[in-house]
């Protein structure tokens, strides 16, 4: 299980999000509570349109709560820092660098007073990681999907966030190496302890790898529907899971919330 | 049903650019019924899409045929419409521009106000009306691939063909767009053929789910009919026994593909030492209390004891799992249930009959029926009541749940039914489940119990979900649980390490019938490695004083050990061929007598027992008489067959097994 | 989903507040031609370039006249700027129709055939780097006349493009596309005009877009080296000639204006055509 210290590391406090629109404002968010304490893996699922990458814009502070406020130890979010990071579905790797070079350019943004030998050395350390050292020197062009949110991890993490934001990551990727993808992930988590809020659209992904599952109503002023807590022992692996009766119910559990209760018509 | 789509024998290679072929689809045969929705599942690189593009007629196949109405597919053609990944409609035209290409091409006999009520309609079918003068880029993905399936459905093909149809769309919006495919299918009578990797995908959409295995050359691995009646709704469906069963087996043999692939990827070597064949062994075990004899074997050295100084156990999740392992033998041996060898040996897994053979009875008793506490809570705690209780609950449907059609729970559990006049297969529905599922299913009300062995009953009684009504003490008390199974060609390649395994198992036994290791077995068995659930879950024997099926002679629940109690007895394993053929698993074997000659290695248990100094436990128990005091002749069991008053129509056939010979090594 | 903002009605409906409101959009232009304008007359101003400046077109007479009336018709090769112009456009829409209808026919046969794609693509590649001066001996040579030569030169310039952008626009057709046309058996005809044209559309205009800058700068080149002949670029040599360099400045900056408005031309085609695009 997750250590856990009396004060939350991240806490959502009657957070919203308005956009004006030429016919009147547009409440994409309302009245999100939430904690997430220190370590803790929390995954956010809902559908499209349930406002989660607004949720997560505020979180990396790209834009500003209309109302409530984003903390952080305690410290209102004002703007993106590297306490934060975030690894989009689209990777956003730079294509003309290898994967050292990517990781590199984020640490040296972050702390450039690094001697250059440290930065060097937090760079392999992260590509190690996630298993990526032997093809450090290859461009990113010349990897696959795969390789290339395995640096995006290891570029997000060689900053050592306080928070890994990941949006769906996983989402572009083959149900093989998603599976490969995601049991890294947790022993990264595992080894590194840091604290995880991560957007799917998987309740299988979410399951796996999540001690919480937020379940997001639907917009428009989507909020929290309600957040299912995921207590299989961990380390994890897929087929424990499936031999926990525990499995169905939470899955049914989340099925339900998202087919049944929170349904949601894709055609406009 | 009439055969639509006839897949005949199906061959298809693809020349590689560095000069040579790529077999990508070898032996492939699939009739597809008339109205019938079939899933083609595997991973990528399988073939699937090939095999899609094949009945669509945009790819040949290299050898064999496909026919469509008894006719030869040579082209593409507007009967066979197919849903591409990517919508693939075109970006210049609106949605119903989209629609009326393909309808304007096709029925170009009809006059324009027919055909533009036929483009209306369907896009409406997929709830499109108001989204007609749209172009494509305007709309979101989910969307797209609606014009899509209108466009397809628009020209009423005979098949429609649908090549990861949802594979572009985020996992909650392909939901939606799955129920209202389900839907047209339903209303239309559609027959149609999906590729997809999605395995909630398929179970939810199909009829018949053909699963196909890695390439090169990749071959149908299995066909599952998925049995959930129509119409189905996600969340209705996700209640029914099958779903959860029918996802862990895709789910299964996908893992295994990807295993076999690993596994193949290593080199295996066989390392012979101290006189022995091969000292490098991969065991399969379940997660049940009855592996005991092969972790306690692991655990206190009994393997390196006995010279096998490099044995793994592999922790199977389902008996197919342990079946699997011995077919392409990345299994050495494994524990398996009793009825497991002679099943397997009269090709009761569906392929050619695979002579296997059990030198050891690792486990006796350890399984009980438990019933569903909604069920207790109406009175429905003897068998008596549970007649009458399904006399009056007729319209429902009544599932049990089992772990495998060759194991003791199966049968001991069809012999108590239907010696208490429940007729197994009419009265009830006995389902084979995955144990964790059981559980789940039984808290849920979807199953109305279960047999199976330990940790499972305890686990419902603790949790309160279930409520033990009989346990094997009561039907057949000392009846074989599991065995110690291996390959016969395996035992005649490595005579010595099957002596040497076989006395490992043994001595292992002997310390797990002791009482006093008990609560040691259970910490060790509370490792990841074996059970992975809590220590106190896991017992061996009722508490003393407990009443209920648990103990209700005052005897041990699990028998490891004792005299008669691990030779494998030919009487046992002819009760249980006897009882596979009464309920049709299998038919009776002409030549039962060579079945057990070949499947009983008592020579290698009499060997092991001798060199261990236990030549006491050698003795041979007497007939079989279980609970209901009739009594069974080994010498007639064609008498037996046709005297039980109970019984599906079973037939008498010869096995052929050819002559015994080694694993070429 | 979050609703795209859309842009609201203008609150005033004045022209000049509309104007006003829209400078982002034309102030930027006119500040940086008027800026290079004032810099070039200062720069003639201050004698370091020889070339007279702007302010010189409107002062010096030849010019002034040329500019003020542009429709004279004096006989012979005495004639008006329009008419000049119009003469070299007649020739350059000749030559480039001329092109368009064979580079876009022999486009689609070369992206449909990859055997004749390979046959000829050599050949296409070299004859596309000689330069359209080049073809003018070779021209004259061969026609004898300065008409059709011309024409022709304009052909060979402005055919490559087109040529060789249909040919990749019919290649780069969508395997989906071409699978839609096949599992609904589409007859050739239906193909060509439902799917393969608009599919190529987007690649033949940009090939028709290149070739018409390609074909008015042809059509200079061709006709200083034709004497005798009405045209903007005859009218160039000729002035140079006689060295009035104001006229020089002042085709030039016609033969910029009209390039310019071709290429335009085309783009809003080019967006009028594709516009569900």
């Amino acid at each position: 299980m997750t250590t856990t210290t009396t004060q939350p590391l991240l806490r959502f406090e009657d957070l919203g999000k308005i956009y004006p629109t030429p016919t009147g404002p547009y409440c994409v968010l309302e009245k999100i509570n939430l904690e997430v304490m220190q370590g803790e893996f929390v995954c956010v699922i809902g559908h499209s349109g349930c406002g989660k990458s607004t949720l997560l814009n505020m979180v990396s502070g790209f834009s500003t709560p209309s109302s409530g406020q984003v903390l952080l130890n305690g410290a209102p979010v004002v703007k993106p820092g590297p306490d934060r990071m975030v690894v989009f579905q689209g990777y956003a790797l730079l294509p003309w660098m290898t994967a050292y070079e990517n990781v590199h350019l984020a640490i040296d943004s972050v702390k450039p007073k690094l001697p250059e030998r440290e930065k060097r050395e937090i760079a392999m350390e992260h590509l190690r990681l996630v298993g990526l050292e032997k093809a450090s020197e290859k461009l990113i062009t010349q990897l696959s999907g795969g390789m290339k949110q395995r640096v995006a991890i290891a570029r997000a993490l060689a900053i050592r966030p306080e928070v890994l934001i990941l949006d769906e990551p996983f989402g572009a990727l083959d149900a093989i190496t998603k599976e490969e993808l995601q049991v890294e992930l947790l022993q990264i988590w595992n080894t590194q302890k840091c604290t995880v809020l991560m957007i799917t659209h998987d309740i299988d992904e979410a399951l796996f790898l999540a001690d919480r599952l937020v379940m997001m109503t639907n917009g428009p002023s989507a909020s929290i529907g309600e957040v299912m807590t995921i207590d299989f022992p961990r380390p994890r692996n897929r087929e424990d899971i499936m031999e926990d009766p525990k499995y169905y119910e939470l899955r049914n559990t989340a099925l339900d919330f998202l087919y049944n209760r929170f349904a949601h018509d894709d055609v406009e | 049903m009439t055969t639509l789509v006839d897949v005949q024998n199906i061959e298809k290679d693809f020349p590689l650019a560095g000069g040579g072929n790529y077999l990508a689809l070898k032996g492939i045969d699939l009739e597809i019924r008339q109205g019938e929705f079939i899933s083609l599942i595997g991973h990528s690189g399988c073939g699937k899409s090939t095999l899609l593009n094949m009945i669509a007629g945009l790819d040949l196949p290299t050898d064999g045929v496909v026919l469509l109405d008894g006719e030869s597919i040579k082209r593409p053609g507007p009967d066979r419409m197919v849903v591409f990944q990517n919508y693939s409609l075109l970006p210049w035209l609106t949605v119903r521009q989209n629609v009326a290409l393909a309808v304007d091409e096709v029925m170009p006999d009809l006059g324009r106000a027919e055909r533009d009520a036929i483009i209306d309609e369907h896009l409406e079918m997929v709830g499109l009306g108001q989204a007609g003068a749209k172009l494509p880029a305007q709309l979101s993905g989910g969307m797209r691939q609606r014009v899509s399936i209108a466009r397809a459905l628009s020209i009423k093909p005979k098949l429609l063909l649908l090549d990861e149809p949802f594979g572009a769309l985020d996992a909650l919006t392909r939901g939606n767009l799955q129920e209202k495919l389900m839907q047209i299918c339903n209303e239309h009578e559609l027959t149609a053929v999906m590729v997809t990797h999605d395995v909630d995908e398929a179970v939810l959409l199909s009829d018949r789910i053909v699963m196909l295995t890695n390439g090169p050359g990749s071959k149908i691995g299995g066909i599952l009919e998925v049995d959930i009646p129509r119409p189905r709704q996600r969340l209705t469906v996700v209640h029914h026994p099958s779903y959860y069963s029918l996802r862990s087996e895709i789910i299964y043999f996908l893992n295994r593909q990807k295993r076999v692939k690993q596994w193949q990827a290593k080199t295996h070597k066989v390392l012979a030492r101290h006189g022995l064949e091969k000292v490098n062994l991969d065991l399969g075990i379940l997660p049940l209390a009855a592996c005991a004899p092969l972790a306690v074997a692991e655990a206190k050295g009994f393997f390196s004891k006995h010279g096998l100084d490099e044995v793994h156990l592999v922790r199977e999740t389902s008996w197919r799992g342990v079946v699997d392992g011995l077919l392409d033998q990345t299994l050495d041996a494994a524990m398996m249930p009793s009825g497991m060898p002679t099943w397997m040996t009269a090709g009761g897994h569906g392929g050619d009959p695979l002579p296997i053979v059990t030198a050891l009875t690792l486990s006796r008793n350890g399984n009980e029926v438990t019933l569903a506490k909604r069920l207790a809570d109406q009175g429905v705690t003897t068998v008596e009541a549970y007649r009458s209780w399904l006399g009056s609950h007729e319209r429902e449907p009544h599932r049990i749940g089992i772990v495998h059609p060759a194991s003791m729970h199966n049968l001991l559990l069809r012999y108590w039914l239907a010696a208490n006049g429940i007729d197994p297969d009419k009265d009830v529905h006995l389902q084979t489940l995955p144990p964790a599922q059981m559980l789940a299913d039984l808290k849920d009300g979807s199953i109305d119990g279960y047999c199976i062995g330990e940790p499972w009953n305890y686990r419902a009684a603790t949790t309160g979900h279930g409520v033990p009504i009989v346990g094997d003490l009561e039907i057949w008390p000392g009846h074989p649980g599991k065995v110690l199974g291996a390959r016969e060609d395996w035992a005649l390649a490595y005579p010595n390490t099957h002596i040497a395994l076989t006395k490992a198992l043994l001595e292992a036994c002997r310390y797990c019938a002791d009482p006093a290791h008990w609560s040691e077995m259970s910490e060790l068995l509370s490792d990841r490695r074996y059970l992975g659930i809590k220590a106190d879950l896991i017992r061996f024997s009722g508490q003393p004083g407990e009443t209920g099926p648990f103990a209700p002679h005052g005897e041990p629940h699990h028998l490891f050990f004792g005299a008669g109690l691990n030779r494998p007895s030919r009487t046992e394993h002819l009760w249980i061929l006897t009882q596979m053929a009464r309920w049709a698993e299998i038919p009776f074997p002409r030549n039962y007598v060579e079945i057990l000659e070949r499947v009983c290695s008592v020579s290698v248990f009499s060997t092991a027992a001798r060199e261990l100094g236990l030549e006491d436990v050698s003795y041979q128990r007497q007939g079989i008489e279980l609970f209901d005091g009739r009594a069974f002749n080994p010498d007639d069991p064609i008498g037996y067959l046709n005297d039980v008053k109970v019984h599906r129509d079973f037939s008498v056939a010869e096995i052929p097994l050819g002559l015994p010979r080694p694993l070429s090594v | 989903m979050v609703p795209t903002p859309q842009r609201r009605p203008g609150k005033s409906s004045s022209p000049l507040g509309w104007l006003l409101r829209q400078r982002g959009n034309w102030l930027p232009p006119v500040l940086g031609i008027g800026g290079f304008l004032v810099l070039w007359q200062v720069l003639f101003n201050l004698g370091i370039l020889k070339l007279p400046g702007p302010i010189s077109l409107f002062t010096e007479e030849r010019t002034r006249s040329l500019i003020l009336d542009p429709f004279f018709d004096n006989g012979g090769l005495d004639k008006g700027l329009f008419w000049q112009t119009l003469a070299s456009l007649g020739r350059v829409a000749q030559g480039y129709l001329l092109a368009a209808a064979i580079g876009i026919s022999v486009g689609i046969t070369v992206g449909l055939k990859q055997s004749i794609n390979r046959a000829f693509d050599p050949l296409f590649q070299f004859l596309r780097m000689v330069a359209p001066l080049a073809w003018v001996p070779i021209a004259l040579v061969v026609f004898q006349q300065n008409q059709p030569a011309a024409i022709f030169v304009i052909f060979i310039t402005a055919v490559w493009p087109i040529l060789i952008n249909t040919a990749e626009g019919v290649r780069q057709i969508p395997q989906d596309y071409r699978n839609v046309a096949l599992v609904l058996q589409m007859s050739s005809r239906r193909f060509f005009t439902k799917v393969l044209i608009p599919s190529a559309l987007p690649y033949i205009f940009t090939g028709l877009r290149i070739s018409i800058g390609l074909a008015w700068l042809a059509i200079i080149a061709a006709e200083i080296v034709m004497p005798g002949t009405v045209g903007i670029g005859f009218f160039i040599w000729d002035a140079y000639q006689q060295n009035y360099v104001g006229e020089i400045v002042l085709g030039v900056i016609w033969i910029g204006a009209i390039g310019l408005i071709l290429d335009r031309l085309m783009l809003w085609i080019q967006k009028r055509m594709s516009s569900g695009q």
